[in-house]
């Protein structure tokens, strides 16, 4: 390195990259400059002061004069590395990698471009890459631990599990008799635990248990050398072994579900099914009570009887374990007893059911008005209800009585967000990130399920900028996530937790799959949808607009616009000189560095896309990758490429939604708008028109659905077979209108004379919140896509009965129709509405905490 | 009817969100990764019925002093799950394998002043101490107990008398990772 300075200059050179490594960037800086003076074009300094200059953030500075140093010395390593390095911190991996690699062609055993070049491999999972080089690290530095567990970890990660054993027997041959010293026994122990797990992992059970037998001493994870042990005893069908094990385990946390399950197993008294004989519930009965002696704070052995016990023990059992807890007065009891209530005969008429739920609950604080639970209960029944705005209302009175709970004021945020008070929302979210700059804290701590809701609701209201900025903000979360492994690479491997390493690789292999990710990521998709859909006016068309005012008033508009983006610009900058004088830290330390205050807080800029179909096309593919099994995935994906005219990846996704529910009327839908699409296409003229042709034409004879029926008969079929189903009748409907336009009234019909009860007894709650969702979409459809506002209307009058508290509907309790929602309730009591008083309290009451 | 066991990688996010919807103090994925990955044996959570992270604890051994002693990160339950005794037994079990697998001799916290139910949990329930009073602490202000429980006798200073008592505090270098 600095091989071609004089000693002077030689040394300074060094200064740099010690000032590089000790991040003392200023010093490295002046050094840099001291030999430019004297040796202007000097590749590497070059180079080493570009690298440094990325470190204090001058990007574009960084790069020219990377560049211009490899480009004066194309045949040393350091330039080339330097250059892999800088790639490397703007996480253009692939781009580093081959940086490397030229590296490495001019100083192949450079073991630390070789240790860099291994964690890029790691991160972008070439395996085969990462073997390799960790092979010709270990070959080169054989007495490092990390060089052996480094090589084992590579093969074990390319699917070469008994390699990796190999190599890890290796290593302990190299280690001396009285290994472990005493600061090192924790590492030890989790070196033999993992290659305990790759033996069992590739089957060698009987090694896998000799193993651990014969270093039962050096294994200081007592827990996990337990569950280690009873996972391969019950492999080897060593049960009774297994149960004595169970047996300890339990001893040591009598509260996990899957001991006692073990345990069950072991003693073969477990069923799938969770169906038992009465044999075997006798069996378990004397267990778990036996259980419940022994350990007489373990909820666990109280709860699981439950399950199993019929009758008159069943009854003694829940009174046994519910009077306690309804004592103390445990909110989540409730929720806790659902499972068991299983049956619909056990339920009642709904509407009576949940006014009755309303009744109590008032009841309830009219008795103790100092139970902060009961009006985020009584918010819940409301939502549920449809009354957004009143349930927010209670949300909010909840969190006032308890400043200091954030739960509470979770729950008031996200009450308010469903009532679309977004502004009110953040407000109250704020309170609770009081340090620095206040929204910004959600998103830096990564408040995913505040950046959805908020987007959903500008969504809902049509402000697509925002939106768009919440539902990115989420992606771009995931996105760190993937890039927060990297520092994990190296770390684990000195810190010798491989397990949990392992563990985090695959985690991170399916982290897109995750729910939120998908809502963001489906959201995002939606608003580009809508944005191609009605772009928002363009400059030119602006400028028509403008043409037609009067010059002065151009002037003044110009004028006024200019004021506004001047305003902006200096409220920003501001702010980034405030934020970056960064205002006395806190001693729990973990404030953000400043950060450039936000110039598109609006997300304005986000909708100025050039193809906003591209751009949900990025995320339809994350989707498509990481959740085949959903039908939103197919949905959207046919929505995108319809609109894009690729016909046959449409056809594609209608082929998915087929195989993932046939009966869904989405699904429906999707098969009628496509066939008829197609149909009425001009017939082919080009080659690949041609061959598109065709292979629909195959395809289409292998659909059941479609089997020699015109898409009319299709439909008509569709609607006989779910005559019952509101949603059914609906897309019916729906497609009727589309193939026959003319019998819009026929298909208006077919949805009013829906006879599924809208409220009809049997179900769930949550049933009755879906159906509330459906008769609202239905609503939309009739207004909006049939154009119909007689029918829109009828059916609203319609809803309004069934839904009293919809403020949608307008329903006669609800908060957009009456004031303050007790009166409501306490009418309803005087209307006689509420019955079964005494045999629906339980029922009633348990659904109060969905 | 709620399970309570050592947390794996796929807990993370909720545990996350789990610490958004109770908790003032917040930290990023990476800090969660960064716990599960030095320490896997002292993450635990509460699973209710439906498969739901209802509470957690989030724990770590200080490893840059002399003391070998393990800390408390973070806990929480969920408003709707309190009163169960969910915070003391994900507690035991965070402290337990503080002890027996790190060979911990005291595990710390801070608690604000002014949360009285915590306060009394940590002292009256588990049978932590104040330690001492750290001013400020919290990024709002508040100054913060820092609260102490002895976990076991110092080792004696001579060594053939240790049968083995765990594994003694695992070695330095754990830095590079945290945030």
């Amino acid at each position: 390195m600095g091989a071609s300075l004089p000693p002077k200059e030689a040394n300074l050179f060094k200064l740099i990259v010690k000032s590089y490594e000790t991040k003392q960037y200023k010093k490295g800086l002046k050094a840099a400059d001291a030999i430019l003076k004297k040796f202007p074009e000097h590749g590497e300094t070059l180079s080493m002061k570009g690298l440094t200059l990325n470190c204090m953030d001058r990007k574009p500075e960084a790069y020219e004069l990377v560049r211009r140093g490899l480009k004066n010395d194309l045949k040393s390593h350091v330039c080339w590395h330097v250059y892999g390095l800088l790639y490397r911190s703007d996480r253009e991996y692939r781009e580093a990698i081959k940086c490397y690699r030229n590296a490495l062609r001019i100083d192949p055993d450079n073991i630390e471009i070789l240790r860099d070049l291994s964690l890029l491999q790691a991160q972008m999972r070439d395996l085969p890459g990462f073997v390799e080089t960790r092979q010709q690290l270990l070959t080169l530095k054989p007495n490092h631990r990390m060089n052996w567990i480094g090589f084992a970890v590579a093969h074990h990660l390319n699917s070469n599990g008994s390699k990796a054993i190999d190599i890890l027997e290796a290593y302990e041959g190299t280690l001396e008799d009285d290994h472990p010293p005493e600061n090192e026994r924790c590492e030890h122990g989790e070196m033999l635990l993992y290659k305990i797990s790759l033996l069992e992992e590739c089957g060698f059970l009987d090694r896998a248990l000799q193993e651990l037998n014969k270093n039962e001493s050096k294994i200081v994870d007592r827990l996990s050398y337990k569950e280690q042990q009873v996972s391969l005893l019950v492999k080897l069908n060593l049960l009774g072994e297994g149960e004595k094990i169970y047996r300890i385990l339990l001893s040591m946390n009598p509260d996990n579900y899957r001991y006692c399950e073990g345990l069950q197993k072991c003693l073969g008294l477990y069923s799938d099914t969770g169906m038992y004989g009465s044999d075997v519930v006798d069996q378990l009965d004397t267990l778990y009570k036996s259980l419940q002696k022994q350990y007489t704070w373990s909820s666990a052995v109280k709860r699981i009887p439950l399950d199993f016990l019929k009758g008159e023990k069943f009854r003694e059992a829940t009174d046994n374990y519910i009077r306690p807890l309804l004592r103390k007065g445990v909110p989540s009891l409730f929720s806790d007893l659902c499972p068991l209530y299983g049956h619909p005969e056990k339920h009642y008429d709904k509407r009576g059911q949940y006014e009755l739920a309303l009744a109590k609950i008032v009841e309830a604080i009219q008795h103790t008005p100092t139970v902060i639970d009961l009006y985020l209960v009584k918010g819940r029944i409301l939502k549920h209800a449809g009354d957004l705005a009143a349930a927010a209302e209670l949300a909010d009175e909840a969190r006032s009585m308890d400043l200091a709970d954030r739960y509470l004021n979770s729950e008031c945020v996200k009450r308010m967000l469903q009532a679309d008070q977004v502004g009110l929302a953040e407000k109250t979210a704020v309170l609770f990130t009081k340090d620095g700059d206040q929204h910004n804290n959600l998103h830096d701590m990564q408040c995913m399920w505040y950046e959805l809701a908020s987007g959903e609701s500008y969504f809902r209201q049509g402000d697509l900028g925002r939106a768009l900025k919440k539902f990115l903000a989420v992606e771009k979360h995931y996105a760190d996530m993937t890039e927060d492994q990297f520092d994990f690479h190296s770390y684990c491997l000195r810190k010798m937790t491989l397990r949990a390493y392992v563990e985090m690789l695959k985690f991170q292999d399916r982290l897109h799959s995750h729910p939120y990710f998908h809502k963001a990521a489906a959201g995002a998709i939606r608003c580009y949808i809508k944005l191609y859909d009605s772009p928002p006016k363009s400059a030119s068309e602006e400028d028509d607009e403008m043409s037609k005012l009067l010059p002065s008033q151009k002037k003044k508009m110009r004028q006024r616009q200019r004021k506004a983006d001047a305003r902006a610009k200096k409220e920003a900058e501001e702010k980034n000189e405030e934020e970056s004088g960064g205002s006395g830290a806190s001693k729990s330390g973990k404030r953000q560095p400043a950060r450039p205050a936000d110039l598109d807080p609006h997300g304005a800029k986000l909708l100025q896309v050039e193809d906003p179909l591209l751009e949900a096309t990025k995320y339809l593919k994350l989707l498509q990758t990481n959740s085949a099994e959903s039908l939103e995935t197919h949905l959207l994906s046919f929505e995108i490429n319809m609109r894009k005219q690729k016909i046959l990846l449409a056809f594609q996704a209608v082929k998915q939604l087929l195989r993932l529910d046939p009966d869904s009327p989405d699904s429906h839908s999707c098969v009628i708008r496509f066939f008829h699409k197609v149909g009425t296409r001009e017939a082919p003229v080009t080659d690949t028109e041609k061959l598109i042709w065709s292979v629909l034409e195959v395809e289409r004879a292998t659909l059941s659905q479609l089997h020699d029926k015109s898409l009319i008969e299709v439909n008509s079929s569709f609607l006989n077979k779910h005559k019952d189903s509101l949603m059914h009748r609906t897309a019916a409907a729906e497609m009727l209108h589309v193939l026959e336009p003319e019998k819009k009234l026929e298909a208006i019909k077919v949805i009013e004379d829906s006879t599924e009860s809208l409220m009809s007894g049997k179900g769930t709650w949550g049933a009755v919140k879906g159906k509330l969702k459906n008769c609202v979409a239905v609503h939309k459809l009739l207004g909006h896509v049939l154009l119909d506002k007689d029918a829109a209307s009828r059916w609203k009058t319609r809803c309004a009965e069934y839904f009293p508290y919809s403020t949608y509907f307008g329903g006669i309790y609800s908060s957009a129709i009456s004031g303050s929602s007790d009166k409501k309730i306490c009418d309803a009591l005087e209307n006689g509405s509420v019955i079964h008083q005494e045999n629906g309290r339980l029922d009633a009451l348990k659904e109060l905490t969905i | 009817m709620v399970c309570i066991r050592q947390a794996t990688i796929d807990d993370l996010l909720a545990m996350q969100a789990c610490n958004l919807l109770c908790l003032p103090e917040n930290y990023q994925m990476k800090y969660y990764f960064y716990h599960i990955l030095s320490w896997p044996q002292l993450l635990y959570v509460a699973e209710d019925y439906g498969g739901r992270i209802v509470g957690y604890v989030l724990a770590k051994m200080e490893e840059e002093t002399t003391e070998c002693h393990g800390h408390i990160t973070s806990l929480a339950v969920v408003r709707t799950h309190r009163k169960l005794g969910l915070a003391t037994k994900l507690m035991t079990a965070a402290q337990n394998a503080m002890e027996h697998v790190f060979g911990a001799e005291y595990v710390s916290l801070h608690v604000r002043r002014s949360n009285r139910a915590a306060f009394n949990l940590y002292n009256e329930t588990l049978g932590y101490k104040i330690h001492d009073i750290e001013a400020k602490y919290y990024a709002d202000g508040e100054d913060a107990y820092d609260m102490r429980k002895q976990l076991r006798v110092k080792p004696p200073v001579h060594h053939h008398h240790h049968h083995h008592h765990g594994g003694g505090c695992c070695s330095g270098e754990a830095k590079g990772a945290e945030n």
